[in-house]
């Protein structure tokens, strides 16, 4: 068995998945593995493989072409989860939709066969992160810096700033902002009317409440203010509240430290 | 008017949200425009949730009414004339710095703008329209706004705003005219009606309009919605989604929202409700609702004259299921999508995902656990392979036993009244099902390269 080690980003992925299938060993005699996580495997060689733009863009212009966008998206999302097996997950699905025999349109629908392990892995992870990445575009709370720059900090679970690019640069064009993943220290920056890029391990300095502009306190009150009044307390349910709006997202949302400290004094 | 100080924008903010939170349309669903980069804001068709406030709904929209000054008297709102509250209104300026200063630090959808009747339905109109005109045009923002339309307004006033506007809807307020003329003096069903028909016959002109030029302006283009009250009349679930069910064929409305009746006024002709707002009933008939929209059903099926309310134990599907089990065990590597949907257990995206992958081959069990089959509830329904996993003769009473046992065993839970609102449509992020790419060339060896 040789496993290719790769980095856990899309890049170190679609690297990998490249080395591993020009190696030629066969693909029952490979695997992909990254690092960070797990622990060795005895009796197993190990690859390291550096993360090389051009493979990983040739291999997603294979999986585009060949298995369609629809399946692009799956598998990219899925690559942006958190999951330890995904890299070789993905490998495994490829290795299926690539194989002889397979014809174009049989390729993206793959995806469709829920009964193949690898391709359930994968489909689920893709779920995951998807939905992540939908309640995030509700959840990421801007503030205004004194610049005028919006200034967001989320913590996910998966990689989603680039899932998140699209929809908030299209959202606010003429807007400098900037979303940080605390937990990864990767930077999602916009320029006003420029594109939008994520930068990895961005260095960040901690926010002083001296940064935020003149306004910015008068608009976080309107909203916790707004949050309040606008709740029925003939229907209040503090547990269905919790449910749809776990904990874990408040910590960095505007509105959300009321609720936090509500919840601690409401239940012990 | 009743103003007696000038009232800071907290104070204002304060007193017209709290007047509006009994409507309870959140949804920003129904249209996606992406942003012309001019300005501020774009829409996504499946709607996003921004945060959630006590009582568990989604706050999505920042919804207010322009002001609470309203010279109508209906006997179940907080508003009514004859109520001593404090009153306050906003200005448009003022609307428009919250909706945009609210947007710009992603708190909210977009803007949900109702309002008590100020001197008259045009006037009151007008206002609505102003502030939308100038948030539109003077601000820019691309965003999703919700107005009503109000009964009464002048027609054209009513179009002008719809062409501003993504959603527009007019409360039906109570199912029947007969309670409407009880609890709500001022108002018709027959004017509540008119602005409705207005707004579904514009909506089909336009969409005429627009397959012809695409850039045709856009009128209403989320579609309309309307709500009522459950629960401050005596009208039954049956007559209850009777309506809702008419409204959808004859005016095409895009949701009806069901609001469990708040008594928020003493008044000898509002229902006590010791019990509180009938909540479990609320949510019974939207997931019947659902049912009407999305699975085929029709109000007829689920609910008749000898059987004119919901089960409160069962959900109206299993219900429905359980009256008619000469209809199953159905074999799910063969049944249609339709029949499939009839099943507990199975909704229209799993449906979707079984009727896609048995084309590559039958199905087990686990792989419908996969595609999001709610087992313990489809398991008594069908087969697979032939097989059952519950081996054992279906009979209504042990099934809807065996149903109720596995609700019981969380029963010191709360029901969920989760509004089935919240996760409108797909969550998965990305393209929705596209056309397959046609064009991709086999390799040849299992090794065609990169
Ligand atoms: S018209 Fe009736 S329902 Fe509307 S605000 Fe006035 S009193 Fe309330």
């Amino acid at each position: 068995m040789v496993l290719f080690e790769c980095q856990g980003n899309v890049d170190g992925i679609l690297t990998g998945i490249y080395d591993a299938w020009a190696s030629r060993l066969g693909h029952g005699n490979v695997g992909l593995r990254i690092p960070e996580t797990g622990t060795m495997e005895l009796f197993a060689e190990y690859r390291s493989v550096a993360p090389d733009p051009e493979k990983a863009e040739k291999v997603a212009r294979t999986i585009r072409r060949r298995m369609g966008e629809r399946a692009w998206q799956t598998l990219y999302q899925a690559a942006l989860s958190s999951r330890r097996d995904r890299a070789d997950r993905i490998y495994r699905v490829l290795v299926l939709a690539l194989a002889p025999g397979i014809g174009a349109d049989m390729a993206g629908r793959i995806l469709d066969r829920l009964q193949d392990p690898d391709v359930a892995a994968v489909f689920e992870m893709s779920r995951n992160v998807g939905n992540e990445a939908h309640r995030y575009l509700g959840f990421v709370r801007f503030q205004e810096l004194s610049g005028g720059i919006l200034f967001s900090r989320i913590r996910p679970e998966n990689q989603i700033l680039p899932l998140l690019g699209d929809h908030f640069s299209n959202r606010f064009p003429r807007e400098n902002f900037v979303i940080f993943d605390t937990g990864r220290r990767d930077a999602l920056l916009h320029r006003a009317g420029g594109p939008w890029a994520v930068f990895e391990k961005a260095e960040m300095e901690e926010l002083q409440p001296g940064r935020f502009s003149a306004g910015e306190e008068a608009f976080r009150k309107l909203w916790k203010g707004f949050c309040q009044s606008i709740s029925i307390s003939e229907r209040e349910n503090p547990r269905l509240q919790k449910q749809l709006w776990p904990l874990k997202y408040r910590k960095w949302m505007t509105e959300g430290e009321d609720f936090l400290s509500n919840h601690r004094t409401s239940s012990p | 008017m009743r103003i007696a100080k000038e009232r800071d924008l907290y104070e204002k903010l304060q007193i017209l949200s709290d007047a509006a939170k009994y409507d309870v349309a959140c949804t920003s669903s129904g249209v996606d425009r992406r942003g012309s980069g001019q300005g501020m804001g774009n829409c996504a068709a499946s709607g996003i949730c921004h945060s959630f406030s006590a009582d568990g709904r989604c706050i999505s929209l920042l919804k207010i009414l322009f002001t609470n000054e309203c010279v109508f008297d209906c006997r179940y709102c907080v508003n009514r004339s004859s109520n001593d509250t404090p009153r306050a209104s906003f200005t448009p300026e003022e609307v428009c710095t919250l909706t945009m200063e609210f947007y710009r630090r992603n708190y909210i959808e977009g803007l949900f703008l109702s309002s008590g009747i100020l001197v008259s339905p045009s006037y009151t109109m007008e206002l609505l329209y102003q502030t939308l005109y100038k948030l539109r045009r003077e601000y820019r923002f691309e965003g999703y706004i919700h107005v009503k339309a109000i009964p009464g307004a002048p027609a054209e006033l009513i179009e002008r705003a719809g062409f501003l506007a993504d959603r527009m809807s007019v409360n039906l307020e109570l199912p029947t005219a007969e309670g409407l003329r009880r609890l709500a003096p001022h108002k018709s069903r027959k004017r509540i009606l008119a602005p409705m028909r207005q707004i579904q016959l514009g909506h089909a002109r336009n969409r005429q309009e627009l397959s012809l030029y695409r850039s045709a302006p856009r009128f209403v283009p989320a579609g309309q919605s309307t709500q009522m009250i459950i629960g401050a009349t005596p009208e039954r679930d049956y007559q209850i989604l009777s309506v809702a069910e008419a409204l959808y064929r004859n005016f095409q409305l895009k949701r009806v929202f069901y609001s469990a009746f708040v008594k928020v006024n003493e008044d000898a002709l509002l229902p006590a409700l010791p019990g509180g707002p009938p909540l479990l009933r609320e949510h019974r008939l939207y997931q019947a609702d659902w049912l009407l929209r999305f699975y085929g059903f029709s109000a007829g099926e689920l609910l008749n004259e000898k059987h004119p309310n919901f089960n409160v134990f069962l959900d109206p599907k299993c219900d429905w299921a359980l009256s008619h089990l000469e209809q199953f065990p159905v074999e799910v590597n063969t049944a249609d999508y339709y029949t499939l949907l009839r099943v507990p257990g199975i909704g229209p995206k799993s449906a979707r995902r079984i009727v896609q992958a048995r084309r590559l081959g039958s199905l087990d069990f686990p792989s419908l656990r996969k595609a999001g089959v709610v087992m313990k509830r489809a398991m008594y329904f069908i087969t697979c392979r032939g097989r059952q996993l519950a081996p054992l003769k279906i009979e209504e009473d042990f099934i809807l036993e065996r149903l109720l046992c596995r609700s019981s065993r969380k029963s010191g839970e709360p029901v969920s009244y989760r509004q089935l609102s919240l996760f409108d449509a797909g969550q998965l992020l990305g393209p929705p099902p596209a056309e397959l790419d046609q064009t991709g060339v086999t390799g040849g060896d299992g090794y065609g390269s990169f």
